[in-house]
Parts: structure tokens; sequence; C-alpha cells
């Protein structure tokens, strides 16, 4: 039987050592601001996202994680459909393991038209609580988050039953109350390291 | 006579129909369900009453419940120390059970990666349909449904620990061995 108290000793340094992850902010809580880089490198402020659309979808998203590439269609067409009703979609990858080439050749690969951010050091996933992908974020109108969670109930796009993102953009945009502003789904961690 | 046992009296084509209809009641309305004893294979499918029945089958020893996919490259990379982390630890009163989250289409691919991991413990595949959240809040309110992620129930049966992302070898020991003391 090994010594008890070394093992100990050791939990309590793991503890001290292992990355803590904050809480995702609570809806209706202000949504964190916040500056990255576009996969081409332009400046992209939520704050100016905000001024000039109705609603700004954040989505982290990856370019190796099954899960994620299961909604790559889903959120291409999400997006073009939405834009058309001022809604911002915006893709942020914060893996450490995916480069931005490599994140660029995805989006192109799949379509995208909306903008993805690159999220070095994951600073952006930290303050919003991400963990894993897909997950998305809904800002409203007055910067405040109205939505956190997944974008429906099964990667398998056959079986999906509840289409949550979609249920909650179009109660903001019929002025109604989101129904439900939290959900969860399965998904790759963020690699934070 | 129940039709039960007429068929019992038919021919052995209508016995095996309705042998086969049966077990698949019997599958419908259990919470876990038994493919194979061998685990190196997938042991079944289960929903949360099944998971819980599953840890609550071991109550009296330290669990380790590890929930993994084939297609997350992280679980994949943890999975041989929980291989090691059960055959070291046994003995002393630990059990550990997987859970995969993989897509129901992939049987294929758990089962290949099971048989190259040799795991000595059992190994689920979370039942498809119903709705995920359910599943992810029935183990524990707090996850968000990343992968991998584990938990550590006590003797108890008691839920003691949860691990969210790859840990170390050394993680895994710790957890179960401030549970055992």
């Amino acid at each position: 039987m090994k010594s008890a108290r070394p093992l100990v000793a050791l939990l309590a340094v793991a503890a001290l050592a292992a990355p803590i992850l904050a809480d995702a902010p609570a809806i209706g809580a202000a949504a964190p601001a916040f500056e990255l880089k576009t996969l081409d490198g332009k400046a992209f402020s939520l704050a100016d996202a905000e001024k000039s659309n109705a609603y700004v979808v954040l989505m982290f998203i990856a370019t190796q994680c099954p899960y994620s590439n299961a909604y790559n269609d889903r959120m291409r067409d999400m997006a073009a459909a939405y834009a058309k009703k001022g809604i911002l979609f915006v893709g942020i990858n914060s893996n450490k393991t995916e480069s931005v080439e490599e994140a660029a050749a995805h989006a192109k690969q799949h379509g995208f038209t909306f903008p993805v951010l690159k999220d070095p050091g994951n600073k952006v996933a930290d303050l919003y609580g991400a963990s894993h992908t897909p997950e998305v974020y809904v800002v409203g109108k007055d910067g405040k988050l109205v939505y956190h969670g997944r974008i429906d109930n099964s990667e398998d796009l056959s079986k999906v039953t509840t289409h949550d993102l979609s249920a909650a953009l179009d109660a903001l945009l019929a002025g109604q109350p989101i129904a439900k502003a939290e959900t969860k789904a399965f998904g790759c961690s963020i690699k934070r390291v | 006579m129940s039709s039960s046992r007429r068929a019992a009296h038919g021919s052995p084509e209508t016995r095996a129909a309705v042998l086969a209809v049966l077990a698949a009641l019997v599958a419908l309305s259990c919470s876990r369900t038994v493919f194979a004893a061998d685990a190196t294979r997938l042991s079944g499918d289960l929903d949360a009453k099944g998971l819980a029945e599953a840890v609550a089958k071991n109550r009296g020893k330290v669990v380790v419940v590890n929930f993994w996919a084939t297609w997350c490259v992280p679980c994949r990379e943890e999975f041989p120390d929980l291989v090691k982390l059960e055959r070291a630890w046994r003995d002393r009163g630990v059990a550990v059970l997987g859970v995969s989250i993989d897509f129901a289409k992939d049987v294929p691919k758990i089962e290949k990666f099971l048989a190259a991991s040799k795991p000595d413990f059992p190994n689920y595949l979370k039942r498809s349909g119903g709705d995920d959240q359910d599943f992810i809040d029935a183990v524990d309110p707090k996850w968000g449904g990343e992968l991998p992620f584990t938990v550590v129930y006590g003797r108890d049966g008691k839920k003691a620990r949860v691990l969210s992302g790859k840990q170390s070898y050394a993680d895994f020991e710790n957890a179960v061995a401030a549970l055992l003391q």
C-alpha cells in the first residue's frame, strides 16, 4: 500500500496546478467585451459588432472536433439566414492545437461566410467560461447575455427535435422571452494546452 | 394458454422469433442492455438510470466513471491510463466503468478501439435517443458536456470528485487514493 501522506500532498499540488475554468457569465449578465483578429488579420471588437447588429451569436468552434464539424453546414446556413435579420454569427477558435492557417482552410472548405476569430491563449474562452466545441452564446441588444448552450439537440441532423438556438433567436426577433436560455450538449474539450 | 406458452410448442423458427421479440421488449424496458461479457467489446448501452445502477452494483468500491468517445483525441490519449489504473488498483477496491458518447453508427469504431486498448473494465455506449442534456445533468449538473469527463464515486456510492478534461495517471491515482483512506 502506498503511503497516504505524499499522495495527499500531491493532490493538493494538483488542485492548485489545475486550470481554473471560470463559470460562464449568467444569463442576463453583461457579455464580456473583447477584441480579437479574424483569420485574415482584421480587427474584431464585440462592442463594434453589437453596435452594427441587432444580436451577436458567438460560436466556439474547432477544425478537428467531429462534434463541432457535424454542425458546419448548420452554422453556415443559420449564419446566412439570420444575417438578413440583423443577427451576426461569429466563430471563435480557441484551440491551441489548431493554427490560424488550419482554421482558415477549414472555414474556406466549409463555405463559412461568417467571420471566424482566432483566440490566442484562449482568453475569450476563459472570459466566457466556454469549455467545449460547439458551444454558443447570444449577446442581446443591451450587451447582455441572453442565451448559452447548444445549437440543437442532436449532432445527427435527421434526429434533431429541438432547435434551441433558432428558437432563442426567433423569440428575440419576435420580442418574446426565450423559453430555454441555457442548454447543454456533448462536445470536444477546448484545447487549452 | 398464454401466447408465449403456445409459442413454446411451435416450430424452432417461431420460438426463435418469440424469443427475439421478448429480448427486444426486455431491452426496451431496461435502463441497461448487456451486449457482451468480454471487456474488450462494448458491454451494452445505458441511459442515466442504467449508469446509476452500474455504479450502485459496485457499492463498497471507489468507482471511476470515464466518459469518452473515439472521436475525442484527449479521451483516446488518457484511456491507457485508466486501463493501467484499474489493473493497479482493483485489488485495493477500485472499479472503473467507461461510457462512450460516440454516435450510434460508430459501434464498429468503438469496438476496434476497445480491442486495441484491451481494458479489463466494462465499457458502455450512451443509449442513443433522449435528450443529451438530461443525461449530462443526471451525471453532474455542473458538467457542460465536454469530453473527456470523469466522475469518481466513494465507497458509499456518492459522487466525490469530478475531473473535467484529460487527466494524467497521477491525477487518477490521487483521486482514488484520497477516497480509499
